[in-house]
């Protein structure tokens, strides 16, 4: 009951931030140059001035800007994203279809991310001189300073070309035939080269931020206490200073989603990874603009759902957040 | 005793930033990101001028290796000169590096400064915003921006710095709401200092360090921003820079591995030179939190 | 009487950044069953060092024990393998500390925190613990204890945070309690409580109580005998009564007369102005000279004070070349 209204608060305000990227998208949408008229005629390769005429009347494009925002928003909600005439379906149906590919990609990263981020912080921690902490402040620069495209390129070249011990491309490879897990199988092997493109930024990122913060617990009072009780130390570390040291941790997780979307977009372009950043691509190239914007909205809607969540597990790790809401 | 005493005192009062830049010049790393940076800005200005082959012209065949017919980087799917290429790239990085992470600084030091500063609504407003821009994707929306108003070098830097300003707005706002309370700032105040002049003349250069340490990083994410983009084929079509070598060259990318790897080199020293710049100036400005 | 807890000549330095300093030099004392000893000095004088050492929770780099001998009940602790001492910690050794505000874990249910040592040391379950913490928070006093068992260091307040780190260290019925400025960061209504509940639990449970504090008052109310410590030694040691009616050291005296009316202490403190204070400050130890540390600060001071004066006397013993014996 203590989650309820702190949680119903946060609701309203991701719906809020929702609209707002509605308004900006059609206001972007209306700003540039051309429009759906344009796009329509192009891919019906031109059309004369009476016929835009007509579709610019059918699109109420005719109507003032608030209306259409209006209509817009509406239909939104509806989730009527608009039609994409490049691929000729609704753009929602498309959007749908490529999600699950992007949410696989970009959540299997961040979760490797975390897990080997936190167990590298924790172990650099204890030997703050050791060979750990050398390699994780190296691993961290270099996560840092290589594009994400870059190091899936490299890699690309090494395991797939030169060793080919995965596959070059795509998510899955249909003459695999067999039940669930032969699938499940050959899914997991096209993921292994773009997950370690992906998580490569963001795993040096948290392991340094891990082993601060678990530096900085386990000089702390009540680690001191942990001490005088007789614990042992695996278990001061596993159990007393990683709960504490963790919360910064799932808060930096937390606004890294953005940043995962963006970086899945470059990554899925190298691997050709059938998920929403390829379509987005795809869209761009093609001028397919219900498209890009349909994208966009759906990219920040699992932005902000991400940020819920994040929210959440916050909660659940440390009391404190529980009362100040 | 005493006077032993005294003299670290005294030593310790010296000017600011003489102590700070004594300190970053102690950080070897960083001294050395900072000769490496000032290398390839040099290679950027000077290159093009003293190595004269056209980086658009096709030379000799495609995807010959390092070192081969003297083409020190070998040449790109089209038979160009891929060193020639390299120093016209760098331009590009760099120009549009700094154009935008100056774009990001602008950005967020008004929003933050005005949100730190006056508090209330108008801090409620703007940090509002800011998160509204945390939520959308950076990359997908500069994409989308560039894809709508044309992919021209303004718009692209335009595009960059209109989705990165995020982080500088708010350290520049939890800088002015800690000194913002500070005694010299009322003392400011009470002998009759207007808004403007407390916000820029009085909080903002003590506001600096972080800011710039933030702005020094924001150059590296700039670079990787606009390699990504062109990588991605949405830059300027008619404009080198490094992103685009790779993109353009991985088409075939077991014969042209080399002209893949190489311009990701340059990305890679270049932002990891900027970024240990930026972490030495950190440790520089706040000698306390060495070590950590 | 066989002492509980042997210190001889215990020494500890630290690596700094102005080199290796000696933050105890020498220490010697006895804590015997069921008494109360009282350790005061200013803060830096080494107290909680000594504590440390007896946990063997020196912080190693950069401590370094340099020398010297710890016995438990005629057990070496200085040599003794960590496994040795982690049975030791919590279990017949316990200790509480001078910030309740951070010294409990944020994360965990206080219950759980009691039950956790309970559970290490007697190898209890999960739910025998859990009964066991509930009544260890009630025997400290803390009101509706099923209930607040499952609260969070958070949701209590100061004194009764103070309270659950005394149930945690009771907890496995130790023989030694060592108190580090228990209460300190307390309010004084709170202060006296926590005094009247750590009495109680002595005389319930017959622990030995090594009481740190740089509060002369605080002395005067629980300890039987008293070490006063300066800058890395002790430099007085006796019975209370003996030490507070009749200090013999000039740092004594000084700390006597920061307190306003000490009960038993008034009639030699009629003799000293009300409410001294020692001027000065405790010299950094990285710029300690051979001579006594007080020195510098001493009304007393001459010429033989260049030489580091020895502790000598029993059962008073007092290190300053200007004492001249027990005036009783």
């Amino acid at each position: 009951m203590k989650f309820l209204k702190p949680t119903l608060e946060r609701l309203s305000y991701a719906i809020l931030l929702l609209i707002a990227v509605l308004i900006l998208n059609f206001s972007m949408l209306h700003l540039a140059p051309g429009d759906i008229a344009d796009t329509i005629s192009q891919s019906m390769g031109g059309a004369d001035a009476e016929t835009m005429e007509q579709i610019r009347r059918d699109y109420g494009l005719d109507q003032p800007f608030i209306v259409q925002l209006g209509q817009y928003v509406w239909k939104v909600l509806h989730f009527d994203l608009g039609y994409s005439f490049f691929y000729n379906q609704p753009v929602t149906t498309l959007i749908l279809a490529k999600l699950p590919a992007t949410l696989l990609l970009v959540i299997t990263s961040q979760v490797v991310a975390l897990v080997v981020g936190v167990l590298l912080g924790v172990y650099s921690a204890r030997k703050p001189n050791g060979l750990a902490s050398h390699f994780v402040t190296l691993v961290a620069l270099f996560g840092y300073a290589a594009p994400v495209f870059w190091t899936g390129l490299l890699l690309l070249i090494a395991f797939s070309l030169k060793i080919p011990l995965f596959p070059v491309a795509g998510m899955i490879d249909v003459t695999v035939e067999g039940g669930f897990f032969a699938k499940a199988f050959d899914i997991a092997r096209h993921m292994v080269l773009p997950v370690i493109a992906l998580s490569s930024i963001f795993f040096a990122l948290y392991s340094r931020l891990c082993r601060a913060s678990m530096m900085e617990v386990l000089g702390s009072d009540y680690i001191r206490t942990a001490k005088a009780k007789g614990l042992s130390e695996s278990k001061i570390v596993l159990k007393h200073a990683l709960k504490n040291s963790l919360s910064p941790v799932v808060t930096l997780a937390g606004l890294q989603f953005s940043a995962v979307i963006s970086g899945a977009v470059l990554v899925e372009a190298v691997f050709s990874w059938p998920g929403l950043g390829t379509l987005a691509f795809s869209a761009i190239i093609e001028r397919d603009t219900p498209t890009i914007l349909g994208i966009l909205f759906f990219s920040a809607l699992v932005v902000i759902v991400g940020n819920l969540l994040t929210d959440l597990v916050l909660r659940l790790i440390d009391p404190r957040i529980r009362r100040k809401g | 005793m005493e006077n032993k005493h005294m003299g670290t005192e005294v030593e310790a009062a010296a000017h600011p930033l003489a102590e700070t830049a004594r300190m970053f010049i102690k950080n070897k790393a960083a001294v050395l990101g900072l000769i490496v940076l000032f290398v390839i800005i040099l290679i950027a200005i000077f290159g093009p001028i003293f190595y004269t082959t056209d980086p658009e012209d096709m030379v000799w065949m495609a995807y010959s290796p390092p070192g081969e017919e003297g083409f020190l980087f070998g040449t790109d799917y089209l038979g160009r000169d891929l060193l020639a290429q390299m120093m016209q790239g760098a331009r590009v990085s760099i120009l549009v590096g700094l154009s935008a992470a100056f774009m990001t600084v602008f950005i967020g030091i008004t929003v933050g400064a005005l949100a730190g500063f006056y508090q209330g609504i108008v801090e409620e407003i703007l940090m509002r915003i800011t998160e509204f821009f945390q939520v959308l994707p950076t990359l997908l929306f500069s994409m989308v921006i560039v894809a709508l108003f044309g992919a021209s070098l303004p718009m692209i830097t335009i595009a960059i710095g209109a989705v990165s300003w995020t982080a500088v707005a708010r350290i520049t706002r939890a800088e002015f709401m800690r000194i913002r309370s500070l005694e010299y700032v009322a003392a400011a105040r009470a002998i009759g200092a207007k808004n403007n002049r407390l916000m820029f003349r009085v909080i903002l250069p003590n506001a600096l360090p972080p800011i710039i340490v933030q702005a020094a990083l924001m150059v590296g994410s700039a670079i990787l921003f606009e390699a990504g983009l062109s990588f991605l084929n949405l830059s300027d079509p008619n404009i080198i820079s490094w992103g685009r070598i790779i993109g353009d060259n991985r088409v075939n990318i077991l014969d042209s591995s080399f002209a893949v790897t190489i311009p990701g080199i340059a990305i890679f020293i270049t932002v990891l030179a900027i970024s240990l710049v930026g972490d030495g100036l950190n440790d520089a400005f706040n000698p306390k939190l060495r070590g950590r | 009487m066989e002492p509980l807890l042997s210190v001889k000549d215990l020494k500890i330095e630290f690596d700094t950044r102005y080199g290796r300093v000696t933050a105890l030099d020498g220490a010697s004392f006895d804590i015997h069953p069921g008494e109360t000893l009282g350790v005061v000095g200013e803060s830096g004088c080494g107290k909680s060092i000594t504590a440390l050492a007896i946990m063997g929770l020196i912080p190693s780099p950069p401590g370094i024990l340099a020398g010297g001998s710890i016995k438990y009940q005629g057990e070496e602790l200085t040599t003794a393998p960590e496994q040795r001492l982690r049975q030791l910690r919590g279990g017949e050794i316990s200790m509480i500390f001078q910030e309740p505000m951070t010294s409990l874990n944020p994360v965990f249910k206080v219950g759980d925190q009691i039950a956790e040592t309970i559970m290490l040391h007697q190898g209890s379950s999960k739910d025998e613990a859990m009964d066991k913490a509930v009544e260890l928070l009630r025997v400290v006093g803390i009101p509706e204890p099923t209930r607040r068992a499952s609260s969070y260091p958070h949701e209590l307040s100061g004194g009764m945070r103070q309270r659950v780190m005394i149930a945690i260290a009771i907890s496995c019925q130790p023989q030694i309690l060592i108190a580090d400025e228990p209460t300190t960061a307390l309010d004084v209504t709170v202060q006296a409580q926590i005094f009247e509940l750590m009495r109680e639990i002595q005389e319930e449970f017959g622990v030995a109580i090594m009481m740190i504090t740089h509060d002369m008052g605080a002395i005067a109310e629980m300890a039987d005998r008293v070490a006063v410590m300066y800058a890395g030694k002790i430099i007085e040691e006796g019975k209370a009564d003996d030490i507070l009616d009749f200090p013999g050291h000039p740092y004594t005296k000084g700390l006597i007369g920061c307190i306003p009316a000490l009960g038993k202490a008034s009639a030699s403190a009629q003799t000293l102005p009300p409410l001294a204070e020692i001027p000065g400050v405790v010299p950094p130890l990285h710029l300690l000279g051979k001579g006594c540390a007080f020195a510098d600060r001493c009304n007393e001071a001459h010429d033989a004070c260049k030489v580091s004066p020895q502790l000598k006397g029993s059962p008073h013993a007092v290190a300053c070349h200007a004492y001249r014996g027990d005036v009783a």
